[in-house]
């Protein structure tokens, strides 16, 4: 088998990733769309004359523009801009952070028992596997009442949930690379163990990688909601888009747009960060860029 | 097993020895001293008569899941309305509080000859014409065996309080039964009412495990439905059992539909899958658009439950008692009613529910004034320090507060009290917590800063709340009942151990309405209002009373008809 | 090949020990305990709650608890419900129906969906209809479930009047039909997730394939298209989703577990749910004990299939 494989669809390996990331509009629309969300969870707050948890009692459940509140008011009258762009901030930090750790564990983990195999492989696969054993849900529960909720633990809990696919996307990976000729070869060359791992092995296995992270990004910010959903995560009065969205859902008939408000930011941002990875998986196939 | 009630401290140790013939009354009188509430039921329409035979079924929507059918083991409400139409108690406690026989011929008092005037020997005569849905006929040993069921150690009994008190039940004859108690006891009454259900011997006897028989998964009772079948997760359908020896029943099934989401249940309900919405009822923002629903009726009733903030008393801050004054001067009542519960709870002083006889009318009325809690804290030596909370001696005004996560109303009212409680320099943070975490040790042991959570004080019907506010019932210092408040009072460990020896009604309604002013006076709780609940019906389906007496209003399913 | 599927059973059952071992401290660890729903309504007292404790066995050390139960497990004694009182197993068969047929519909559903979409992406990549799939599929990853459900419920059910508002089927009818029109709603939305998790897995494992140099050589070598597309691609593009199959057990009960709450569907999700929610240790950890099995089971026969459709991998 050969080492340099070349994508059909696009076959000029002197363009660079970032011309070909250009090409792919619904990834630039992606991330522009991720901007304009961080760009608003940063610095939309200061913009607004509203504190996302102020309350005003008598002015609940106000609808969108009806009135100085362009998204109208919640259950409590506070602003539900505010409160989406506060939402966002926090979902999208822990979305983001919670995506890293599990990336790093998964391709460590992986990386490893990928290339060492025997007892060493083994072992570790058998903890991923023992880890993916439990449902998701049960994973958090557990954990979640052993700790105290917030952002912190909310975010090493989902990291804690998801590592597990990159590392079996990464082992199957650097498992079957690991035989083939240039690993063979980089080896022959007196490389050290990490390097050929990380440097030769591990960025063949970057699409993957890409397509698993994508979804992580999707299935943290996602299970920030059902955290939220179960009682745990964010505690109020601070805000994230997934207890808005539990706390909206008795509302759902007389007040919709407290729904779909954040379901509609969730939704556009974890589409947003799908499509972003999908566009840099085109970008960065790795085996156009083996020199 | 003996040692049951007195270490709880309610029971004859506590009491002491009792005096005859009023303890009776008592024991008629507290439950007849429930009065209904105005608005409890209101069955508009001229109800028709009900059918001559069982007609039609009725599916009754549950938020919980009933499991447990054993009526003598640990269960929850949902459980227990099931247990109402399964089985069968001696007697049981009507809406306006008169106990009416069921198994029993008639309500033993001192003069039916039921009672002996000591209060120690209790005489029951039973229906001779009562069968449990097998065929076999109901008899005096079936009472025994239930008894002697829950005291037994072997068995996972929900509570032996009063029941251990029971000695040499002696079978005089089939229809009669005599046992004496090892000290008088007056809520023994109201206990046997409320939720001691007999169960079969000629079935029970025969178990190898009593927590763990075919029994327990097709209950076999006298009660006016039988056991039909059981879905688990899905529904429980009884049906009517012709043999009742009571009215009734004039359905000819009922179906106990689990529904876990109330959002979802009110939907079916509006859909009209729904016939009935049992607990936990309608949720309050649902209510208005409940009651236009063309062809359903809605019914909104008290509970004896009472809506409050517990506060940790031995926790910094909360030990002083003007900061507890002026917290509950800052707390925006109103707003919690009126807008986050559609004011549909009446706000209250008191830990005694209004519609009960020892409810003490004229307590000190809650007033929202944060200028006033600002010049308390002032005055009490709470400064303003960074960030504008105050602090005294090295002590933050800060803490937290609990409450079952996923309740939205409570969750809404804290976020209120925290902006409430921040002008008067009071900073709160929420820490909520699933159920089966926060009523665990954080609440028994004390382990809490504040909770917001609804209680029913009431033992049985009796006012008698020991266990909840005596200085010994703190579990946290070893102690048996509830008082995980930590309250502690010298006057109130008074009054309540002159109430327990009490038998005179007049005389009690002193004694704890004395009790009820030192308690709002000491603000051991901040109250906030009184429990409800919104049910709502389909139209044409009558019989339905709400009762304050029972946890469960379905507790009469045998009398609903449609019509 | 004996030896490895032995080798691979010993470390299966090395793992069901793993596992138990912490999921049974996990849980008993969390704070909170079966009795704490009783101690809220005031109808036990403290020495009651404490009485059950010990009779429940409760009280032991940890370690204790876990040997009795391992020990009964290994005899095929699950324990009892803490709830009604019957066996775990019986427990978890008496819900497994609803969700296997849930489940089985979504899957089957989101498989033959799933895979038609993907390998007609791949092939057809950047068309209008590949760049609609991939935008549905994206949003279709990107909605929580359970805010799918509830518009779904929204929709369907009180402004249309379509579906029914949840349940398995109307009490008193237990046709096929009736059936039917309750699996709807709650089989889409479980399905919605998994067709676009599958046709995205589908056309990553699809476009690697056509891409690969031997359909390069096939195709200068003049094979025709379709023999191209069966013999090679799609057998080669099917190869890493056997993977995918074999992990998607739990991710499917996790949404099975949404849906079911959504839909209030009686299956093992919601009794999951209740079971860790009324701390029903026996049932919590015969889900978990099953469900781990059932993964096992899985993943055993995907890595032996992969082992035998692809000669690269060496067993042993």
């Amino acid at each position: 088998m050969a080492t340099a494989v070349f994508s059909a669809a696009q076959p000029t390996p002197s363009q660079g990733a970032w011309r070909r990331f250009c090409r792919h509009r619904l990834a630039l629309a992606g991330a522009l769309v991720i901007m304009v969300l961080v760009l608003g969870a940063a610095f939309g707050p200061y913009l607004l004359p509203f504190d996302d948890t102020y309350i005003d009692i008598l002015k609940r459940f106000a609808p969108p523009l009806s009135g100085a509140h362009i998204l109208g008011t919640d259950e409590l009258g506070r602003d539900v801009l505010a409160r989406l762009m506060m939402g966002a901030r926090v979902s999208l930090s822990i979305g983001f952070v919670a995506m890293v750790i599990a990336t790093v564990v998964g391709i460590v983990v992986g990386a490893f028992a990928g290339f060492y195999g025997g007892v060493v492989g083994a072992v570790l696969m058998r903890l991923v596997d023992a880890v993916l054993c439990f449902p998701t849900i049960f994973l958090l529960l557990a954990l979640a009442a052993l700790t105290e909720p917030g952002f912190v633990t909310t975010t090493v809990l989902i990291a804690a949930t998801a590592w597990m696919w990159v590392a079996r996307v990464v082992e199957a990976q650097v498992r079957s690379l690991r035989e083939r000729e240039f690993a063979v070869a980089a080896l022959a060359f007196g490389s050290s163990n990490l390097r050929i791992m990380f440097r030769e092995l591990v960025p063949n296995a970057i699409a993957p990688i890409v397509v698993a992270a994508t979804l992580n990004v999707a299935k943290a910010i996602l299970l920030e909601s059902y955290l939220s959903y179960l009682g745990y995560g964010v505690q109020p009065p601070a805000a994230s888009l997934g207890n808005m969205l539990n706390n909206a859902q008795i509302y759902l008939t007389s007040a919709p747009w407290l729904a779909i408000a954040p379901g509609i930011v969730i939704t556009l941002a974890v589409t947003s960060f799908n499509f972003l990875g999908d566009g840099l998986r085109d970008a960065l196939d790795p085996r156009m860029n083996i020199p | 097993m003996a040692d049951d009630t007195g270490k709880f401290g309610v029971g004859a140790g506590h009491l002491g020895i009792p005096n005859r013939r009023q303890f009776f009354q008592l024991g008629a009188g507290a439950a007849a001293g429930w009065t209904l509430s105005g608005n409890a039921f209101a069955q508009t329409e001229r109800p028709t008569n009900p059918p001559d035979k069982p007609r039609g079924q009725v599916i009754a929507a549950l938020s919980q899941e009933p499991t447990v059918f054993h009526p003598l083991m640990p269960g929850i409400e949902v459980d227990q309305g099931i247990w109402w139409q399964v089985f069968s108690p001696l007697w049981f406690i009507e809406p306006d509080g008169k106990f009416v026989p069921d198994l029993a011929r008639e309500v033993p008092t001192i003069e039916n000859g039921g009672l002996s005037a000591d209060g120690l020997t209790w005489k029951i005569k039973l229906r001779s014409d009562v069968k449990w849905h097998d065929g076999t006929p109901f008899t005096a040993e079936d009472v025994k065996f239930s008894i002697e069921l829950i005291n037994n150690p072997d068995f996972r009994a929900r509570s032996r309080v009063g029941h251990s008190l029971v000695k040499d039940i002696k079978i005089v004859a089939p229809d009669e039964i005599h046992w004496r108690m090892e000290a008088p006891y007056s809520p023994y009454m109201s206990i046997l009412a409320s939720l001691t259900f007999i169960v079969p011997k000629h079935i029970l006897e025969k178990v190898s495990d009593p927590n763990s028989s075919p029994f327990h998964n097709a209950p076999v009772g006298t009660g006016p439905f039988s056991w039909g079948e059981r879905v688990p997760g899905d529904h429980i359908q009884l049906n009517a059992y012709a043999g009742y020896h009571g009215k009734g029943p004039y359905l000819e099934r009922v179906v106990f539909k689990y529904i876990p989401s109330l959002t979802v249940l009110y939907t079916q309900f509006r859909t009209g899958q729904v016939d009935y919405t049992g607990l936990q009822g309608i949720l309050p923002n649902f209510v208005q658009e409940a009651k236009t629903l063309k062809g359903r009726k809605i019914f909104v009733s008290s509970t004896s439950s009472v809506e409050h903030i517990a506060p940790n008393l031995e926790f910094g801050p909360f030990a002083d008692r003007a900061v507890r004054e002026a917290l509950y001067l800052g707390i925006n009542k109103q707003a919690i009613i009126d807008a986050l519960n559609y004011g549909l709870p009446t706000q209250t002083e008191s830990f005694v529910p209004q519609q009960a006889w020892s409810f003490q009318q004229g307590l000190p009325q809650h007033k929202y004034d944060p200028a006033k809690a600002n010049a308390l804290l002032d005055a009490a030596g709470w400064v303003r320090g960074s960030g504008g909370v105050r602090e005294k001696g090295g002590v933050k005004l800060e803490f937290t507060n609990s409450t079952t996560s996923g309740n939205a109303v409570r969750e809404q009212t804290q976020q209120l009290l925290i902006q409430d409680w921040r002008a008067i320099g009071a900073s709160m943070r929420v820490n909520n917590m699933p159920a089966a975490v926060i009523w665990g040790d954080f609440w028994q042991q004390s382990k809490f800063n504040s909770v917001i959570v609804g209680v029913n004080f009431m033992l049985g019907s009796d006012p008698d709340v020991t266990p909840r506010f005596g200085s010994g019932a703190t579990p946290a210092k070893g102690g048996r009942g509830y008082n995980t408040y930590q309250y502690q009072s010298a006057e109130a460990d008074r009054l309540l151990s002159e109430g327990a020896k009490q038998f005179d009604l007049a005389q009690r309604k002193v004694t704890y309405g004395e009790l009820q002013k030192l308690i709002r006076n000491d603000l051991a709780i901040l109250p906030l209002f009184q429990g409800f609940i919104a049910e709502g019906i389909k139209e044409g389906l009558q019989g339905f009373r709400p009762n304050i007496n029972m946890s469960i209003n379905s507790w009469n399913m045998r009398e609903w008809y449609w019509a | 090949m004996a030896r490895y599927v032995v080798n691979r059973l010993a470390q299966a059952i090395m793992l069901l020990v793993i596992v138990s071992a912490i999921g049974f401290a996990l849980l008993h660890l969390a704070p909170g305990g079966p009795l704490s729903q009783f101690a809220a309504s005031g109808q036990m007292t403290q020495e009651d709650l404490d009485r059950v404790t010990r009779q429940l066995g409760l009280d032991r050390p940890l370690p204790v608890q876990y040997l009795d139960w391992f020990g009964r497990m290994l005899k095929g004694d699950w324990g009892k419900s803490y709830r009604d009182g019957e066996a775990v197993l019986s427990v978890i068969s008496s819900h497994l129906g609803a969700t296997l047929e849930l489940m089985a519909t979504a899957t089957i559903t989101a498989v033959l969906l799933g895979c038609w979409i993907g390998i007609l992406g791949a092939l057809r990549r950047y068309s209008l209809f590949d760049s609609l799939a991939t935008v549905g599929a994206m949003i279709a990853l990107s909605i929580p479930t359970f805010w799918f459900g509830l518009v779904t419920i929204y929709v369907f059910s009180v402004k249309l009047g379509w579906l029914p508002a949840g349940n398995r089927h109307t009490i008193g009818d237990g046709s096929f039909l009736d059936l039917l029109h309750h699996l709807i709603a709650p089989a889409m939305v479980l399905a919605l997730v998994e067709t676009a998790m599958w046709g995205r897995f589908m056309r990553s494992s699809m476009l690697e394939v056509i891409n690969q140099d031997y359909i390069r050589t096939a195709r200068a070598k003049g094979m025709p298209e379709w023999r191209i597309l069966t013999v090679h691609a799609l057998r080669n593009a099917l190869l890493p989703m056997i993977t995918v199959a074999g992990l998607q057990f739990p991710t499917l009960l996790g949404g099975a577990l949404v849906t079911e709450t959504v839909f209030t569907w009686p299956g093992m999700g919601r009794l999951f749910l209740d079971s860790i929610g009324y701390r029903d240790y026996p049932v919590v950890m015969g889900i978990l004990m099953f469900s781990a099995i059932m993964v096992l089971i899985g993943s055993l026969i995907a890595d032996m299939l992969y082992a035998v459709v692809d000669p690269r991998i060496r067993v042993g």
